[in-house]
């Protein structure tokens, strides 16, 4: 099992476009992903549980992974928070 | 015979929300709510719940497969996108079956219990911000609970009146398509979504009926008559006899109202007026041009920003505008710009004491121009596609600054459009809402500044008599026949006239046929309204000569009281009758 801990960077925090993209990746791995946050623990296969996290911009979380490829899952997810989610955020309105 | 005492006939009153009669058996429809039963289901129910419960999350996802097939618009798809991802979530999907097998429960329950969990994590980490968080996950609940009950009972059968606590606009649409005859509801009012778009389908409705979802029971013969707001259950024999005469003459007047629309718009004595249609929704257009309105007087805007704010705006309002504009071009669109309270835009903003009197219309738009922008922006594009036929309407405008600050705005986008190689239309007209009394009172003024003045009767009233419109105890203080509102109009038409812009009316008082006659006689001669009551204000402009009605507007204009008002009414249009016949 591998513990890791990451800060949110993107402005618009663990919302729905960048949650969905955290769980799209972790489902890509066979090992069970958890995210801890304010004392919770949610699936991090799970886009209602990253959703209800609702991680705000600076945001500390502690991922967990275990499994065969919790090593491969690990840099791949941090590399995906720490990129900011690679999304360039618009105004709000446009 | 007690069994007949239980039928006895009864009426329950209302609100009309959509005009008609209809006669027919109730149908009862429940929305989000889990059928809370403690009945434990057995293996065998469990096993069927949790079977139910999948093949809902099946059809919500063709459904929003099929939206997202139907969409261009790409924050659109991104958002359907993750409801499709929530529904096909491993982590719901197990603690959905667990709540079935491990408490035995419902489907729609155990989904009503497990999104509690995750909303409720929600609100504890962001109260602040709970709304907009939770918003599309509180959807994707609604919407398998839904799926789940039409499939478990579909109590909505065909060619029925349908009875429920609410309806939502996307919800009459829906039953549209079953042939409901009608629909009665125990919340909303007349200018609630759902009985506009009842209205522009042509399903008579009743609003307001309290509880009516529990005093009435599916099955029931009912009379609905959506001309008066009342319910009339198990009506008798001679009851029956009396409201199918009135369906009759109702589809006489149907048929009248058809052949009024192809005559022209003139006055017994030749003079021509035009009327437009108020309207909100793009289903609406059937029925303005049913009615052959000249024109959309006035297009609200409030619902489609308020219901898509999660789908990028501005290509919404654009589709709406377009949509709107192509099927009433070359006769003019006018497009009022957002006409509602801060409160309805950021769910962080204050709850206000007074909110008519408070940062609602173009007060909140310019405090956030961004807003007003993309708004102005949607707009302009649309005019530049279709052009010459998209006129600006601005409301709640009190200062002459706020005129002169969205002109500015309006020519600033106009001239980002342009750079951007757009092909603009420079003739978009831009005018106000007369609504406050001090612009009614200055209205010369603020003429000079404006290419149309619009008189907002419904807002007028409630602020020049003082009287909240919608406050139950002192409504029979509000009337918009009052003298002083008509002496304000009269001053408003005159300021039109020595401004060389055009005046028109698109409040209630446009939908009254004799009022509308003597707007006529004051020299209002382009009127606005609810699309349903085009015809029948038609026909009494049409039976009257202008020079009838400049003696109306006089006499009015000499009246202290809306008794004295009133009077004139009733006379003028019996004697009307009388010379007639």
């Amino acid at each position: 099992m591998i513990k890791k801990k990451v800060t949110i960077k993107n402005d618009a925090g663990l919302h729905a476009r960048p949650a969905s993209a955290l769980v799209k990746l972790a489902s890509k791995f066979e090992s069970d992903f958890y995210i801890h946050m304010y004392g919770y623990k949610v699936n991090g296969k799970s886009i209602l549980g990253v959703m209800t996290l609702a991680a705000e911009k600076g945001a500390e979380l502690e991922l967990e992974l275990d499994g065969p490829d919790e090593q491969e899952a690990v840099e791949s997810i941090v590399e995906l928070i720490d990129s900011g989610f690679g999304e360039v955020y618009k105004n709000e309105n446009e | 015979m007690s069994s007949e005492s239980n039928k006895h006939e009864f009426i329950l009153s209302g609100t009309p929300g959509s005009p008609g009669i209809v006669i027919g058996k109730t149908s009862l429809y429940r929305r989000n709510r889990p059928i809370v039963s403690n009945v434990r289901i057995d293996e065998e129910g469990i096993r069927k719940q949790i079977a139910d419960f999948h093949e809902a999350r099946t059809r919500a996802e063709k459904e929003l497969k099929q939206m997202l097939d139907a969409q261009s618009d790409g924050s659109a798809e991104e958002l359907i996108q993750t409801q499709i991802e929530m529904i096909n979530d491993p982590d719901l999907c197990n603690r959905v079956e667990e709540e079935i097998s491990e408490h035995n429960q419902h489907a729609d329950s155990a989904i009503q219990k497990v999104f509690e969990q995750y909303l409720d994590m929600i609100k504890q980490n962001h109260e602040e911000m709970f709304h907009e968080r939770s918003v599309d996950i509180a959807d994707t609940r609604d919407r398998l609970i839904q799926i789940l009950h039409n499939h478990e009972a579909d109590e909505v059968k065909q060619g029925t009146i349908l009875v429920a606590r609410e309806l939502s606009p996307r919800e009459v649409i829906e039953f549209s398509d079953r042939n409901i005859k009608g629909i009665i509801v125990d919340r909303g009012g007349t200018t609630s979504h759902a009985a506009i778009i009842a209205r522009a389908m042509n399903i008579p409705m009743i609003v307001g009926l309290k509880n009516v979802t529990k005093i009435l029971a599916a099955d029931k013969q009912v009379i609905l008559d959506g001309q008066t707001g009342k319910v009339i259950i198990n009506p008798g024999e001679s009851t029956l006899e009396q409201y199918k005469d009135l369906i009759a003459q109702q589809v006489q007047a149907e048929t009248n109202f058809q052949a009024i629309c192809e005559q022209p718009n003139t006055t017994l004595d030749g003079k021509s007026f035009i009327l437009r249609a108020n309207i909100e929704f793009a289903e609406e257009l059937s029925m303005v041009q049913k009615y052959r309105a000249e024109g959309i007087g006035l297009l609200r805007t409030e619902s489609v920003y308020l219901r898509q704010e999660h789908f990028g705006g501005q290509k919404k309002q654009q589709s709406l505008y377009r949509s709107v504009a192509e099927v009433i071009n070359p006769q003019p669109v006018i497009i009022r710009l957002f006409d509602a309270g801060g409160d309805k835009f950021f769910s962080g903003s204050k709850k206000e004491q007074n909110p008519f009197l408070g940062w609602r219309g173009i007060r909140m738009l310019l405090d956030n121009e961004g807003l007003l922008k993309d708004q102005l922006r949607a707009i302009l594009k649309t005019a530049a596609h279709i052009q010459g036929c998209i006129r600006i309407l601005v409301p709640m405008i009190s200062t002459i600054d706020q005129l002169l600050r969205v002109k500015e705005l309006m020519n600033l986008v106009q001239q980002e459009l342009t750079d951007s190689g757009l092909e603009v239309d420079d003739h978009v007209q831009l005018g106000i809402m007369i609504e406050v009394p001090n612009v009614a009172l200055q209205a010369d003024f603020f003429a000079q500044h404006a290419d149309f003045l619009s008189i907002g009767t419904n807002d007028l009233t409630q602020y020049v008599l003082a009287v909240d419109r919608g406050n139950e105890r002192i409504s029979t203080l509000y009337d918009q026949r009052h003298p002083a509102i008509w002496q304000l109009i009269n001053q408003v038409a005159e300021a039109g006239r020595g401004n060389n812009i055009p005046v028109s009316v698109c409040g209630e008082l446009a939908a009254d046929p004799i009022s509308a006659c003597c707007l006529m006689g004051m020299g209002i001669d382009e009127l606005s309204m609810s699309p349903t009551v085009l015809p029948t204000v038609k026909q009494q402009l049409r039976s009257n000569t202008l020079s009838d009605m400049k003696e109306l507007s006089n006499k009015v204009l000499a009246s202290n009281t809306v008794e004295e008002i009133n009077q004139l009414f009733m006379n003028w249009n019996t004697t009307e009758t009388k010379t007639k016949n």
